[in-house]
């Protein structure tokens, strides 16, 4: 096994949609957290297949998707700088900033440059010790472990030209935001597999309980999903509301400890803003004071960069599911992967870079019973 | 971005302090940071790396275990999908039947 190839078996696939069309009563509403989930059912139609049983809305799981605008402005400010080299992954060079984007900066002579991981940016300040290297640091739960480790050995080796611009957010908080909105339409979640690899799931036994919402931890291949859809259309029909598990080859109940306990010495819980969503309070990672020396916003005293986000995107609906991708006005016409209004159109996460690029974007596709 | 790529481990070093090691994506090989796995890893095991950093030890008897069932739910649905067309069948034969 390879772990990889066989999660995309056509014919068990075939069996599990035979299995939750069976089983399923009537139409569900569930949502699949992570983009990434969201780029499988998307690419292979999942939705469509089973489209009678169960609407997928998609949720807010795309780091590039949620990072404020405020905070990109922020990342431009800085790749502006000449002393500095600014680091990211691919992802955020196209997100729209209030002006620019990171490309477009690198292409007017900004020293932007793409790393694979956080220790490769980290690298870069031991080689270039005279030059200033800042991390873009976004991500959830499962980028924090990597983002906490370039920090913390950035510190062991004394390096003192690396840091970091944080824009790091939680998966629970938003949940939460989405099941209290008063049109919650949310009956059961999909979680988010490699976040739970890293913070396990205890933190969404309460979240089931109190909101009586099954929730099932999945992985990210289509197997994995239509096995995440079944097990909540199973629950759904039972009248359960519990954490269950589909991804075990990767996420054990308590997480990954190690990592877990270096994020909490590196992070603490900080209110973060959401783009398109607003601000939710301790739903973000913010470094600890002891740590304020590799702190871009500290360093380079970017907090006099403020944003308001325009309003002819409409991501935060997306985000949240309210909106369809195709439903915005702006969808495949004002907005586009190449001139992208919003960041879910460029990340390759994105719910509207999905139904771009996927071209599955039918108006008549979900018709509201 | 929360890709996660599953990996087998083929060496494993100590850079300063910190456990690093080369992974191969089915051919592809790439320094992987072992940190978060140290303890429970061995060279041939594989892992979930995500942005450079191994974040589980992929449970290969779940993996197997999962499969199986997986496996043995479509066999089933098979054997239930013929005797639906068998009942099917012979409904329709009983409906024609003079």
């Amino acid at each position: 096994m390879r772990y990889l190839s066989e999660y995309r078996d056509p014919k068990l696939a075939r069996s599990l949609v035979d299995q939750i069309k069976r089983r399923a009563s009537r139409r569900w509403t569930m949502m699949e957290v992570c983009g990434g989930q969201t780029h499988t059912i998307v690419k292979q139609g999942l939705n469509e297949i089973l489209a009678d049983q169960v609407e997928m809305i998609h949720g807010p799981g795309c780091p590039v998707c949620v990072t404020p605008l405020e905070q990109i402005d922020r990342a431009l400010h800085l790749a502006r700088d000449p002393k500095v080299i600014f680091t990211s992954f691919g992802d955020m060079l196209r997100v729209p900033g209030s002006e620019c984007d990171l490309f477009q900066i690198r292409a007017g002579g900004g020293d932007v440059r793409i790393v694979y991981s956080p220790l490769d940016a980290l690298e870069l300040a031991r080689r270039l010790p005279d030059r200033e290297v800042v991390f873009f640091a976004v991500g959830f739960e499962t980028t924090a472990p990597a983002n906490a480790m370039a920090v913390w050995r950035a510190r062991e080796l004394g390096v003192t030209n690396f840091s970091v611009l944080v824009s790091h957010v939680t998966v629970p908080p938003a949940m939460t935001a989405i099941l209290e909105s008063p049109d919650n339409r949310v009956q059961a979640f999909l979680a988010a597999g490699h976040v739970c690899t890293v913070m396990g799931w205890t933190e969404y036994e309460p979240l089931a309980q109190k909101y009586r919402v099954p929730i099932v931890v999945t992985g990210f291949e289509p197997l994995d999903i239509l096995e995440g859809i079944h097990m909540a259309v199973l629950q759904l029909e039972d009248g359960r509301h519990e954490v269950e598990n589909q991804y075990v080859r990767s996420v054990r109940r308590e997480g990954n400890q190690p990592a877990q306990d270096l994020v909490s010495r590196v992070f603490e819980l900080v209110d973060r803003q959401w783009r398109g969503i607003g601000s939710i309070p301790r739903s973000g990672l913010g470094l600890r004071e002891e740590f304020a020396a590799f702190d871009a916003e500290r360093k380079f005293a970017l907090d006099g960069i403020r944003a308001t986000e325009p309003v002819e995107c409409r991501a935060g609906d997306v985000l949240v599911g309210r909106l369809k991708p195709y439903e915005c006005p702006a969808f495949g016409t004002l907005c586009s992967p190449t001139r992208p209004l919003g960041a879910p159109m460029v990340s390759s996460e994105g719910a509207c870079a999905a139904y771009y690029n996927y071209s599955r974007y039918h108006a008549t596709e979900e018709v509201a019973p | 971005m929360c890709l996660g790529i599953p990996g087998r481990i083929v060496e494993i070093r100590d850079d300063t302090g910190l456990p690093m090691g080369v992974v191969d994506f089915g051919g592809v090989r790439r320094e992987v940071c072992l940190a978060y796995v140290a303890d429970e890893v061995q060279v041939g095991d594989y892992a979930i790396v995500h942005v450079g950093f191994a974040i589980s030890k992929v449970d290969e008897d779940e993996a197997h275990r999962t499969f199986k069932a997986l496996e043995e739910m479509s066999q089933l649905d098979e054997l239930e999908w013929l005797g639906d067309v068998a009942e099917a069948s012979l409904e329709i034969g009983l409906a024609e039947a003079p």
